[in-house]
């Protein structure tokens, strides 16, 4: 896979992002056409408001997440939301792009895709970025393409 | 005709088509309408009972099948279906 390409206003605004949210982690798409992104997708973090949300985690993250308060699973955890998603999707259709990056915040731990990231992750042709300010003065970010369970890093070039 | 949109994860079995065309009075027999076109897409979709797999989202003329019957979910001529897997995750 070659580098991903991506404007640095929209580096700057998954930071912003991420901030604006912290301590719940922010999710969102990027999108583009041959490995340079275009579109920035901001998108609501649903976890403690979806009720479908728990049940894409396994069995044993249902039990962690649901012995926390539902506003305290969005500082764990993100679940897209679904309809947010799906006019994210459309709006690429019509604008003939590619989903090219899922993203999301960790705000409290490295940027680095945990167990369940990997478990979730369906898209094989989209990166994952993370964000993560875990040092909220110098904030990390990092992408990695995760295929068949396998992490990979993914290299990304402001432009 | 029904207008059936495939995620990019599943393209590989619609030899990389975006868009599909498709039958069935119902999303159930739909799905397995599009498993005799395309193999192995019903087992993307539903587990071996053949239950809607839990982070798959499925909407008929954009709304959410979870908000009218589920996979009974009635189809007509001319309805548009977005297969859209979830994304989450978390520590």
């Amino acid at each position: 896979m070659s580098a991903l390409r991506i404007p640095q206003a929209i580096l700057d605004d998954l930071v912003a992002h991420a901030r604006e949210l912290d301590p719940f982690e922010c999710c969102g798409l990027l999108a583009g056409k041959d490995g340079t992104v275009q579109r920035h997708y901001r998108i609501a973090n649903a976890v403690a408001k979806d009720r479908q949300a728990m049940q894409v985690f396994d069995d044993a993250q249902v039990k962690k997440l649901g012995d926390l308060a539902e506003t305290t699973r969005a500082e764990v955890a993100y679940f897209m939301d679904p309809q947010e998603m799906l006019a994210a999707f459309k709006d690429m259709r019509e604008k003939h792009l590619d989903l090219a990056v899922i993203y999301h915040s960790h705000t409290h731990s490295p940027a680095y895709p945990s167990e369940t990231d990997v478990g979730l992750a369906y898209y094989p042709d989209a990166a994952y970025l993370i964000v993560s300010l875990e040092n909220k003065s110098t904030p990390d970010m990092r992408a990695y393409w995760i295929k068949d369970r396998r992490v990979f890093p993914a290299e990304v070039q402001a432009i | 005709m029904i207008k059936v949109r495939i995620p990019t994860p599943l393209r590989p079995l619609t030899k990389g088509q975006g868009e599909v065309e498709s039958q069935g009075g119902s999303v159930e027999e739909m799905i397995n309408l599009l498993d005799s076109a395309h193999p192995g897409l019903k087992g993307r979709l539903c587990d071996d009972k053949g239950e809607l797999r839990r982070f798959v989202n499925i909407y008929v003329n954009e709304e959410d099948i979870r908000f009218l019957q589920g996979k009974a979910t009635t189809l007509k001529d001319g309805d548009e279906v977005s297969i859209v897997p979830a994304i989450a995750g978390g520590r």
